[in-house]
């Protein structure tokens, strides 16, 4: 995709263009499209019929408080959902123009087009290279050249190479928490995915790994979608182009970010972002 | 002294209540008793088994309680009652002094009734049957038995009162010419008298065959049967012989240095055997001949004091039992005048100069030797292997106390490989007790430590494909719902007491596998096979058709398939029994399909009913549950992050298993194996019950075996308190405990290394 190379300050623009052209999805392949969609565990219903698009190659940021359920969201776009028992959907998400809930698709394709990074970091009990080649190993790809090509390209793209080069096969648990957030990105990232999903990526970090993985967000929106979950506001306003607020699983607002937190529509987006409930 | 100011009260709300406290104090005490306790039981279990087989491996003790001077004289022969209370020396002319060693009788002679108009030439004494083979001057000879009898006196004393018996005089060889050396053994049917004559100058050998009729009233008369002269059959000239226990053989040593070995077949003698035993040495004369007890063993020693024994044994390229050397024993140089042989086992009595030394033959030891300050020149041990006595030089006769109650025991008797008698070559055995007195124990463990491996490898072989698959699909793959049912079945199946398994297993299992190996061999093909041709076409269905069945329930496809692939398996055993495993019978020349008969033609191993087979499978469905539930738990414990962070990265279900679950559970699954490893070792009751317990050392899994444990069981309630059996027992168990010991601290070792390499963060 060439438009990698679109600058960080067209956000604005980016943004009134994909919001216009949401009715002809077949143009972004990463388009996520969702569809009225609802969504129960056993008999609670935790989502409530939400409709978004999420457009490519921005960072758009679920913001809400506790069980609003934007995470519950952010796993159903790689159907992470589906390891937990007694769920049920109604309505549609659709990637590219496709339901991911289309029987004939595989789940692990989709997995592989949808990258994710989990709240808490999890490396594998490995080593930093063999976490980082995982998902080409699964893929059947062994090949030494490529794999060691992809680890640099994804310890670089996840601000690591320089700390790790030297110690990449030894054990992953020997990383910092911050640095082990940053090797779950590169793993994430190493099989370039289309989106990447990030679940509360820096609840457990400390403020300076924090200010990393935000920097670090900044460059991975050039080649990827990214969807994060936060709930520090000021992070979703520092790294995001795109906000959705959601509220006891209803989508509240959703617009650029800088409306959302300066001009917001709603009176409850507003009481959230300026701190007065949640 | 002005008062200390008090410090304020502590308000209600901040005080600990007593109960609590005394409480808290209780149980920390209280659990760290617990805990050394348990520590203490188990150095306690050692200790006790360490204590018990100590005594194995100490030597003989040997003091001596008292001498006797007895009348200078010519005393050919010692003889000792069973009680070792009352011996006595026998002088040339007839005379047995009986010397009340206990009491303060002194010294009692007696004389053989026919010695003063026969003479006495020579004297043979038989101290398990009390019996002097005497033979006169005159060409005659005389069972003289001598009878021991308890007496009791005032205040219950109890006396050995010895009365001679002296039986008819026969005739042997040549009549009217002395006898010089006698022999005579009696096999109650058959009984054989040999006598050296010198006639002219030149050795004879004659023997007689005696014949007793049997009456109500007991023995009756022993008359002559046949006669023989064995002169022709010996080369050279006779030096010593010996008549064994058998009466069917006479074991001739001529001063040449070489053994004849004459055997009674058919009525007739014949030479079934010649060697030289010192041929390689520049003097090659025999200096001592005698069999160890049983008569099996002979122990010979030659001029340099080299020492070495022979046993009678079935060599196959000989095709009949002969004498082979089977011993060597400790050689002292000088020269070797007085054997005794225990009449209890199969130690003897060297006597070399102003020396003595006791061996015993089984495992070539020497039990214990001394320098004795006197020269020996008779001696002999005590019934119940507790006295010795030597007669020396001055006719002084020294009373010794033996204590050596495990004379059979060696860490070569237990843990090496032994020439026992009878047998071709060495090698390891156990058979603890036999049918007769003269038995030799054969204690090796070795058979019994393989067998406990073998149990445990088989049933391991079973088990653990099986647990660890299972407790990868429960934990991975399973509904939860369908778990809940599955876990705790399992571990009911591990609450089955072993000996309803065992019975199962002897009763039940083994019968059926015994005519259905080739469908038991189908079944473990076609099983996994089909699962994998099911997985295979799993894959390849249409994704509409596989969407009938949620994930985690394709069990319920899949069982339906494995039942009947199974069954088929079953019942097309005997069809490839007809085509594979027919073999000719030998007898009637047909074409027999039989798994049972065509095992051993092609491998040349047994097949057995009980074999280890059946115990892998019963064992297995023991330690199967074991495995499975700790393993389950460890899979299960396996943080739901890294889970998902594999599957997020696009790897499949089973490759989250394998590549990611696996190797983190890596430590628990490790335990879970070694527990099962513990419980298949220690498994006592299935192996006792479903094997034939029979101590042999191979791997063929179509024969049985005897593991550590179930010799324990076994032979326990056999074996004497502290007796020899009783110890070594022991020694069994502590190899058991040695060998899980060592396997535990392996384990735990690796354990921890395995839990550090893949410990996960939390």
């Amino acid at each position: 995709m060439s438009t990698a190379t679109l600058p960080s300050t067209s956000r604005p623009t980016m943004t009134q263009t994909t919001t216009a052209s949401a009715g002809a999805p077949a143009l972004n392949p990463a388009y996520i499209q969702i569809k009225d969609f609802s969504f129960y565990y056993g008999a609670a219903k935790v989502l409530h019929g939400l409709s978004l698009d999420i457009p490519e190659q921005q960072v758009t940021a679920f913001i809400g408080p506790s069980g609003c359920g934007k995470s519950t969201l952010l796993r159903n776009l790689n159907r992470m959902n589906d390891l937990v028992d007694g769920i049920r959907h109604e309505g549609d998400i659709l990637v590219n123009g496709h339901s991911i809930y289309d029987p004939l698709i595989e789940v692990i394709a989709l997995r592989k087009r949808i990258g994710m990074v989990f709240q808490k970091s999890n490396p594998f009990p490995k080593s930093i290279y063999e976490n980082v080649v995982y998902s080409l190993r699964v893929a059947g790809r062994n090949g030494k050249a490529e794999l060691d090509e992809v680890v640099e390209r994804s310890l670089k793209g996840a601000a690591l190479w320089d700390e790790v080069k030297d110690r990449l096969h030894e054990s992953a648990f020997g990383l910092s928490g911050g640095q082990m957030q940053r090797l779950c990105i590169a793993r994430a990232i190493a099989n370039r995915p289309e989106i990447l999903l990030m679940d509360e990526p820096c609840s457990a970090l400390d403020p300076i790994a924090t200010a990393k993985v935000e920097e670090l967000i900044h460059e991975l929106k050039k080649e990827f979608t990214i969807v994060i979950v936060t709930h520090n506001m000021q992070q979703a306003a520092r790294v995001s182009d795109r906000t959705a607020f959601f509220y006891l699983g209803k989508l509240i607002e959703y617009d650029v970010t800088t409306n959302i937190f300066q001009n917001p529509a709603n009176a409850q987006t507003e009481a959230y972002v300026s701190g007065r409930f949640g | 002294m002005p008062a200390k100011p008090t410090p304020p009260p502590v308000p209600a709300r901040f005080q600990v209540g007593k109960a609590t406290l005394l409480m808290d104090r209780f149980m920390n005490q209280f659990i760290k008793i617990g805990g050394l306790s348990v520590i203490v039981a188990v150095f306690g279990i050692f200790i006790f088994i360490l204590v018990q087989i100590l005594p194995l491996f100490r030597g003989a003790q040997a003091e001596e309680l008292k001498a006797f001077q007895l009348e200078p004289g010519d005393y050919v022969q010692l003889g000792i009652d069973e009680w070792s209370e009352l011996p006595f020396a026998m002088q040339a002319d007839g005379d047995l002094n009986f010397i009340d060693v206990v009491g303060d009788r002194g010294v009692m002679t007696k004389t053989l009734p026919f010695a003063a108009d026969h003479g006495v030439g020579a004297v043979q004494y038989n101290q398990l049957a009390q019996r002097l083979a005497v033979g006169t001057r005159d060409g005659q000879f005389s069972l003289v038995e001598i009878a021991y009898r308890p007496t009791y006196g005032a205040g219950n004393a109890r006396t050995i009162e010895a009365e001679l018996k002296a039986g008819d005089l026969l005739a042997i060889g040549r009549p009217g010419v002395p006898v010089a050396m006698i022999g005579y053994a009696d096999a109650g049917a058959r009984k054989l008298a040999v006598a050296k004559q010198i006639v002219d100058g030149r050795m004879e050998l004659h023997a007689v065959t005696l014949a007793q009729r049997r009456t109500l009233m007991g023995g009756g008369r022993i008359t002559l049967d046949r006669t023989y002269n064995l002169t022709g059959l010996v080369t050279g000239t006779i030096d010593k012989f010996l008549v064994a226990a058998q009466a069917d053989s006479v074991l001739i040593a001529t001063t040449e240095g070489e053994l004849i070995y004459l055997f009674l077949d058919g009525g007739e003698f014949y030479v079934r055997q010649r060697l030289k035993p010192f041929a390689h040495l520049p003097d090659p004369r025999i200096k001592l001949l005698n069999y160890v007890f049983g008569d099996v063993t002979f122990v010979t020693v030659g001029m340099n004091g080299e020492t070495k024994g022979y046993s009678l044994f079935l060599d196959p390229a000989v095709g009949s039992r002969q004498f082979g050397e089977t011993k060597r024993f400790d050689a002292r140089p000088g020269a070797t005048e007085v054997f005794a042989a225990s009449v209890r086992n199969k130690a003897f009595l060297l006597g070399t100069e102003r020396h003595a030394r006791l061996i015993f033959s089984t495992t070539e030891t020497v039990r214990w030797q001394q320098d004795l300050g006197f020269s020996v020149r008779q001696a002999i041990i005590g019934g119940k292997y507790d006295r010795m006595v030597f007669l020396d030089e001055a006719s002084k006769l020294h009373f010794f106390r033996l204590n050596d109650p495990h004379p059979e025991s060696s860490f070569r008797a237990f843990f090496g490989k032994l020439w026992y008698e009878g047998a071709p070559a060495p090698k390891y055995d156990w058979q603890s007790t036999g049918g007769s007195d003269d038995f030799e124990p054969k204690l090796s463990l070795v058979p019994l430590i393989i067998g406990s491996l073998k149990g445990t490898f088989y049933a391991l072989l079973f088990a653990v494909p099986i647990a660890l698959l299972a407790a990868i699909y429960t934990s991975q793959f399973l509904k939860p719902e369908v778990k809940t049912i599955v876990k705790p079945t399992m571990e009911i199946m591990a609450s089955l007491p072993s000996v309803v398994l065992g019975f199962l297993a002897a009763l039940w299992l083994a019968p059926i596998l015994e005519t259905r190996v080739p469908s038991v061999i189908l079944i473990v093909t076609l099983v996994p096979l089909t699962a994998l041709a099911f997985g295979w076409a799993w894959t390849k269905l249409p994704p509409r058709a596989r969407l009938a069945i949620a994930p985690g329930w394709e069990f319920v496809v899949f069982l339906p398939m494995m039942f009947a692939a199974g069954y088929t398996a079953w019942h097309l055993g005997p069809s490839l029994e007809r085509l594979i495993f027919v073999v000719t019978d030998p007898t009637s020349g047909q074409r027999v399909a039989d798994f049972r008969l065509w095992w051993p033609s092609v491998t040349g191993t047994p097949f057995e009913q009980r074999n280890s087979l059946v115990v892998g499978f019963m064992m297995g469905f023991a330690v199967i549950p074991i495995i499975f539930t700790i393993a389950e738990d460890a899979l299960s414990n396996v943080p739901q992050s890294l889970r998902s962070g594999s599957l997020a990265l696009g790897a499949s279900r089973w490759q989250t298993a394998f590549r990611i679950v696996l190797p983190t559970a890596s430590a628990g699954i490790f335990s879970a194996l070694m527990i099962g490893l513990g419980r298949a070792v220690g498994e006592t009751m299935i192996v006792v019950m479903a094997t034939g317990n029979t101590p042999i050392m191979e791997w063929n899994i179509f024969s049985g075996m005897r593991t550590l444990s179930a010799n324990i069981a076994v032979e326990l309630p056999e074996a004497p308190h502290h007796g020899t059996l009783y110890r070594t027992l022991f020694l069994g168990a502590m190899v058991l405990f040695v060998m899980t010991f060592l396997v535990n601290t392996v384990a735990e070792v690796l354990r921890q290394r395995l839990r550090d390499r893949y410990k996960t963060v939390e």
